[in-house]
């Protein structure tokens, strides 16, 4: 019994440390942060417009790709097929490439000679330094994300409830949207904020892809390697509570739906 | 009229094997089957959720074997009941209804009558998870039901449920197969087989090793298996002898049957039923009695009273009550004799 508890404090010393690790920095850029610098970044329109684009295209990018991708994390759920742990590879592969490496294979595929920037040439857009490419940049490296997280999502949708509904009359295409996706529904929003979080705080694929306009992270950037550290510092505050704003925002209204369903674990296996 | 004729799956390391089957309009079928006996798969390939390897499913003349799940007109229960989660108990039983898009007059008059039928429209609002056991069991024969299906399939449907509640539906469901619903129920529970089937199989590996009236399969089990399902717990390996012209089968402890007039070869089975056999402090004779002596080794509760167990070098296995105890003043240790009928004995042979 004693040593439990000592080990239970030495656990919570140690998980107090890492927590601190985490809250110290931007308690300290919060403390350093004047409040008339503060007041004068929130007013400024350039930090404005850069905060307004990340958050508009990371959510952007993130609602447009999930259309793909949870029919895709569906399929990696439930079915069988013979190259599956090779997708799965290639599904996290964006997680541990460098991201500048991610922008520089992107910048690749979307410039003007590339296959997309053609397509996209021929209909008049030039991805580069377009709020498109910087959404292609924040969803590749943000994708596996919303991928995974809906995966398991219907990975824990018992099998029965679509198998009765099958047998109640319904096509596969009904027991998707009537079985399925409703009860993997809070895994996908998971990932959803997850991949749009991601998307947001992206720097490395994005400046590659689109210097301007300028996304917070690449603003942010600009700031510290042009005026130093108290120049930064404000914009930074600003863009972590505009980002938490938004954040906690959506957590709360997944929140509002998870209480509409049930665990159906217990009762179905 | 369901017919399968020479059904043959194979799932990984398990296959159900040239399954032939009759199920006849208005019957009751229960197929009896330890779990991984292929029970609920042979259920799965009737409904559409699999196809055989090889076979046909005929049901009303026509051949379903390829048809689509959704065309089959073959509801299945299953046994967890696979009850929607995020949607009211009217919402599952409504949920067939509005996939065909009835209109919303004619799905609530429906769900109700379907509701009313189960008694369970008290309950019509609530959400899933606050049902019990029985009651979920009953939104999911509501569900199915209401899409007319031409054949039932219940799947270890009273498994999971206390007595009261399994005797609540098992009078529902013969009230339903009364009114001419066709079921085809698999259990693994012998007891739900003697009270609901009108015919019974038995599936053992994949294979259905005996089909028949209740009667049928339970007084002439085909095998051990069948047997044990039957509640018979006194199985003797024996070989035949003939002494002065009558037939003894002889175990290996020594205990000599009585077999005249029974047809029996060497290595054959025979079985006796537990009720079949009295205990008494003296031995009895009779032309056709078999008397056997032993010793009282234990004395045990059981659903019929108390079980004695007496060993006369091979087990056996006798439901006495407890006035019959007292009257035998049994107690373990006590010298006995286990008495029965040389026509109480069950001959299995090829064993």
């Amino acid at each position: 019994m004693r040593k439990n508890s000592i080990f239970t404090w030495i656990v919570i010393l140690l998980s107090s440390l890492v927590l601190l690790f985490i809250l110290a920095p931007l308690a300290g850029m919060f403390i350093h942060t004047g409040k008339a610098e503060f007041l004068e970044t929130i007013k400024d329109k350039e930090v404005h417009q850069s905060v307004w684009l990340t958050l508009w295209v990371s959510f952007a990018a993130t609602l447009l790709f999930s259309i793909g991708a949870v029919p895709f994390a569906w399929l990696l759920a439930r079915k069988k097929f013979p190259v599956k742990n090779f997708v799965q590879g290639i599904i996290d592969l964006p997680i541990v490439l460098p991201h500048t490496a991610a922008g520089i294979a992107l910048l690749g595929f979307i410039s003007r000679d590339g296959f997309l920037g053609k397509i996209a040439s021929f209909l008049g857009i030039n991805l580069v330094n377009h709020p498109a490419g910087i959404a292609l940049a924040m969803a590749f490296v943000s994708l596996p994300f919303l991928i995974n997280a809906s995966r398991d999502g219907f990975a824990a949708v018992p099998e029965r409830l679509e198998k009765a509904a099958l047998n109640l009359g319904a096509s596969h295409t009904k027991v998707f949207f009537t079985i399925s996706l409703p009860l993997a529904w809070r895994s996908i929003i998971t990932g959803f904020v997850m991949m749009f979080a991601r998307g947001m705080s992206e720097f490395g694929a994005v400046v590659i892809i689109a210097y301007h306009p300028m996304i917070a992270p690449v603003l942010i950037y600009e700031r510290f390697s042009s005026y130093g550290l108290n120049y930064a510092r404000p914009a930074s505050v600003f863009f972590i509570l505009v980002a938490l704003l938004f954040l906690i925002g959506l957590r709360l209204l997944s929140l509002k739906r998870k209480e509409k369903y049930i665990n159906t674990d217990a009762q179905t296996d | 009229m369901l017919r399968l004729i020479n059904i043959s799956r194979k799932l990984g390391d398990f296959a159900l094997k040239d399954i032939n089957l009759e199920v006849s309009d208005g019957q009751y079928y229960v197929l009896l089957g330890r779990s991984g006996s292929g029970k609920t798969q042979l259920l799965e390939l009737i409904a559409g959720l699999g196809h055989p390897d090889t076979g046909k499913i005929i049901l009303d003349n026509e051949d379903i074997t390829k048809r689509r799940i959704q065309d089959r007109r073959v509801g299945i229960v299953f046994q967890d009941y696979a009850v929607f989660p995020h949607m009211t108990v009217f919402g599952n039983i409504a949920y067939p209804l509005k996939l065909r898009n009835e209109p919303k007059k004619s799905i609530a008059e429906k769900v109700e009558k379907a509701a009313n039928a189960m008694n369970i429209n008290h309950i019509l609002e609530r959400n899933p998870e606050k049902l019990s056991g029985g009651e979920l069991q009953r939104v999911a024969l509501a569900r199915t039901l209401i899409t007319s299906p031409r054949l039932l399939l219940l799947d270890e449907s009273l498994s999971s449920l206390d007595t009261s509640l399994k005797d609540d539906l098992k009078r529902l469901l013969r009230n339903l197969n009364k009114s001419g619903q066709t079921i085809i129920h698999v259990t693994h529970d012998y007891g739900d087989a003697i009270s609901l089937a009108k015919r019974v199989g038995v599936i053992h590996n994949g294979r259905i090793i005996q089909d028949g009236s209740v009667d049928e399969v339970f007084n002439n089990p085909a095998n051990r298996f069948v047997a044990r399902y039957a509640g018979i717990r006194n199985f003797f390996k024996v070989n035949i002898v003939h002494e002065n012209g009558l037939s003894f089968g002889v175990t290996e402890h020594n205990i000599r049957f009585k077999l005249n007039g029974v047809s029996a070869e060497n290595n054959s089975l025979l079985l006796v039923k537990s009720d079949a056999i009295t205990i008494s402090n003296q031995e009895h004779e009779g032309k056709d009695l078999n008397t056997i002596k032993g010793k009282v080794s234990e004395i045990i509760p059981s659903e019929f009273g108390l079980e004695v167990t007496i060993d006369a070098g091979d087990l056996f296995f006798v439901n006495i009550s407890a006035s019959d105890r007292q009257k035998l003043c049994l107690a373990e240790g006590n010298r006995v004799w286990v008495n029965f009928n040389q026509k109480d004995i069950v001959v299995i042979n090829g064993t």
